[in-house]
C-alpha cells in the first residue's frame, strides 16, 4: 500500500516474532519488505504448532505467522550456498534497509554481518534485533520475549502478585511486537539520517532495553529509593479509592482512573446513583477518602456489585472521568472505537477472511490496509525475475537446493 | 505438453492459474478438474469433474518430486492439478520438528 515508506526496500534475513514485526511495520508503512526464507524449514515459527498456539490444526490459518509477516513478500534461499548467498547479495545491492535476528556468529557464518553486507552496499541501514544488546558477556546468547524481556527485563517480577506460586508469563510475543515497533521506529530515523547525511547508522534494539524502558518508573525509583519502592496497594486500602477495579454483578470489572477525585467525585456519586455521598463528611475531600478509604472502597464494591458490567457502561457513559470496562481480547472487535479508526483489517486467505491487528502508527488518519502474509517462499521466482535472474538460472539453483 | 519454466497455463474448467517454475525433460500431460491445462491467455470452457474438486490455492506450490515438476498458483480455484493423471501434492515448508 502507498505509504511514508513506499518505495524503501527492506530485506528481512529474520525469524521468529521480534524482527519480523518490525518488517510487518515497515510494510504497514508502505515499504517493499522481503523476506527470506531457508527453501526447506522456512520461518521455524512456521512450526510452531505442537503447543497448541493453533486451535484449528495443521491446515487452520497460522495466526502467528499471519500477524509479524503480513504484507510482506517471500524467497526461499538458502544462504549458507555460495549460489543463495550471492542471490542474496544481489537483493543487498537493491534494498534500503537490513533487517536481521540473527546471531553475531551465524551471522559471520553466513557473511552477512555488518562488514559484509555495508561492502556491498554503504548506503544500507542495517538493523539488529537482540535479546541482550549488542555489547557485554551475554551479547552472543540466545533470547527469546519470554526470557530477555519478560523475565531478566524484570516485567514478569513487577507484574506478579506476592500471593501467585510462580511468575507470571507473557502472552505470546507480548516484548516482541513492541520491539518491532521500537526497531521500525529506529529505522525510520536511519533513513531520515541516510537521507540528509549519506551515511546509514547501525540499528540496534534488544529486548532487555525494551523491557527497561516499560518498566523504566520501577527501574528509576529502585535507583533513587532502593529496593522495590513503587507502592502497591492492596485493592480495599487503595489511596485513592477512585483508581482500581471494581467488580461488577457479573463477575466482570470496571476500571475507574479518576487521578483527580476532588473533581471527579460528585460527577461518579451522580453517574452510579449515589448523590447523597457527594455531601457524605467521610469523603469530603481527597484526604477523607484517603483516611477512610476502606470505608470508601467498600461502598464502591457494594456498588458496583449491584449492575453487570452492560449496565455499567450505559450508566457511565456520559461521564467525563475517565474509566474503562476491563475488556477481552475476544471483545475488542466490537468495541466501537477500533472500528472507527480501523484498527483491525479484515484479510482473506485460503478463502477464508480474518482480521488482522494494524500497527498502531496512523499517518493523515487513514487506516492500515492489511494483505496476508505470504506462504513459505511464494514470490521466490518473481523477485528473481525481477532482479534479472534467468530461468535457467533459477532451475539451476532449485536443482541444488539453493533455492526453493 | 513440453513444458519450460515461466510458462504460464490455466485450468480450463475452473479459475485456476499456474506458472511452471520447475519443469521436467520429458513431455508431461498437466490438467486441472479432470480437463487438460490451457495457455493462460484463453478463455476456460467446462466444469472441473466433481471428483477432482478439491481446489487450488493462491501461493501454494504443487509439485511431483519424481518428475521434476513444480507449479505455482497465481490464482485460485475449484480444480484439482494433476500431472499424467496423478494428483500433485503441495510442496510445504518441512519446520524442524523441535522448532517448539
Amino acid at each position: 500500500m502507498q505509504g511514508a515508506l513506499t518505495g524503501v526496500k527492506v530485506l528481512e534475513v529474520a525469524a521468529w516474532t521480534f524482527v519480523p514485526a518490525a518488517g510487518a511495520v515497515l510494510a504497514d508503512w508502505g515499504a517493499d519488505v522481503i523476506k527470506v526464507e531457508h527453501p526447506v524449514m522456512g520461518d521455524p515459527q512456521r512450526g510452531l504448532r505442537a503447543m497448541g498456539l493453533i486451535p484449528g490444526g495443521d491446515d487452520a490459518i497460522n495466526y502467528i505467522i499471519e500477524q509479524p509477516n503480513r504484507g510482506k513478500r517471500s524467497i526461499g534461499l538458502d544462504i549458507s550456498t555460495e549460489h543463495g548467498r550471492r542471490l542474496l547479495y544481489q537483493l543487498v545491492e537493491q534494498s534500503d534497509v537490513f533487517l536481521t535476528s540473527f546471531l553475531p556468529d551465524v551471522r559471520q557464518k553466513l557473511q552477512v554481518d555488518v562488514e559484509h553486507i555495508r561492502a556491498i552496499n554503504p548506503r544500507i541501514v542495517y538493523a539488529r534485533g537482540t535479546g541482550q544488546g549488542p555489547k557485554g558477556p551475554d551479547a552472543g546468547k540466545g533470547g527469546y520475549d519470554g526470557a530477555s524481556y519478560w523475565a531478566r527485563g524484570g516485567v514478569s517480577d513487577a507484574l506478579t502478585p506476592a500471593c501467585a506460586e510462580y511468575p507470571i508469563g507473557g502472552r505470546a510475543a507480548f516484548g516482541d511486537l513492541a520491539g518491532g515497533m521500537a526497531i521500525a521506529g529506529g529505522i525510520a530515523a536511519a533513513l531520515f539520517q541516510r537521507e540528509k547525511t549519506g551515511v546509514a547508522p547501525v540499528i540496534d534494539v534488544s529486548l532487555l532495553g525494551l523491557a527497561m524502558w516499560v518498566l523504566s518508573p520501577d527501574v528509576v525509583a529502585s535507583g533513587l529509593y532502593g529496593g522495590d519502592p513503587m507502592p502497591k496497594f492492596d485493592h480495599k486500602t487503595a489511596a485513592n479509592p477512585l483508581v482500581g477495579h471494581y467488580r461488577t454483578k457479573d463477575d466482570r470489572y470496571v476500571t475507574l482512573m479518576l487521578l483527580q477525585s476532588d473533581r471527579f467525585f460528585p460527577e461518579l456519586c451522580e453517574h452510579v446513583g449515589r448523590p447523597e455521598l457527594i455531601t457524605d463528611e467521610r469523603f469530603a475531600d481527597g484526604l477523607a477518602r484517603f483516611t477512610n478509604c476502606i470505608e470508601l472502597v467498600a461502598t464502591l464494591d457494594e456498588i458496583f456489585a449491584s449492575r453487570t458490567l452492560a449496565e455499567w457502561m450505559e450508566a457511565l457513559a456520559t461521564m467525563k472521568g475517565v474509566w474503562a470496562p476491563v475488556q477481552k481480547a475476544a471483545e475488542l472487535v466490537n468495541d466501537p472505537q477500533v472500528a472507527a479508526n480501523g484498527y483491525l483489517s479484515t484479510v482473506s486467505l485460503d478463502g477464508k477472511d480474518f482480521d488482522l491487528v494494524a500497527s498502531p502508527v496512523q499517518m493523515d488518519e487513514m487506516p492500515v490496509q492489511l494483505s496476508p502474509a505470504p506462504e513459505h517462499g511464494q514470490h521466490t521466482e518473481e523477485i528473481l525475475l525481477e532482479l534479472g535472474i534467468e530461468w535457467d538460472e533459477i532451475a539451476e539453483g532449485k536443482a541444488s537446493g539453493a533455492v526453493l | 505438453m513440453e513444458l519450460k519454466p515461466g510458462t504460464k497455463l490455466r485450468s480450463d474448467v475452473c479459475e485456476t492459474q499456474v506458472i511452471v517454475v520447475r519443469a521436467p525433460a520429458e513431455d508431461v500431460a498437466l490438467g486441472c478438474g479432470g480437463a487438460p491445462l490451457i495457455a493462460a491467455d484463453t478463455e476456460p470452457t467446462g466444469t472441473p469433474d466433481p471428483a477432482l474438486s478439491d481446489g487450488t490455492l493462491i501461493g501454494k506450490r504443487y509439485a511431483e518430486e519424481e518428475l521434476g515438476l513444480e507449479l505455482l498458483c497465481t490464482r485460485g480455484g475449484t480444480g484439482t492439478l494433476t500431472a499424467n493423471g496423478a494428483v500433485l501434492t503441495i510442496k510445504g515448508a518441512k519446520p524442524l520438528p523441535s522448532s517448539d
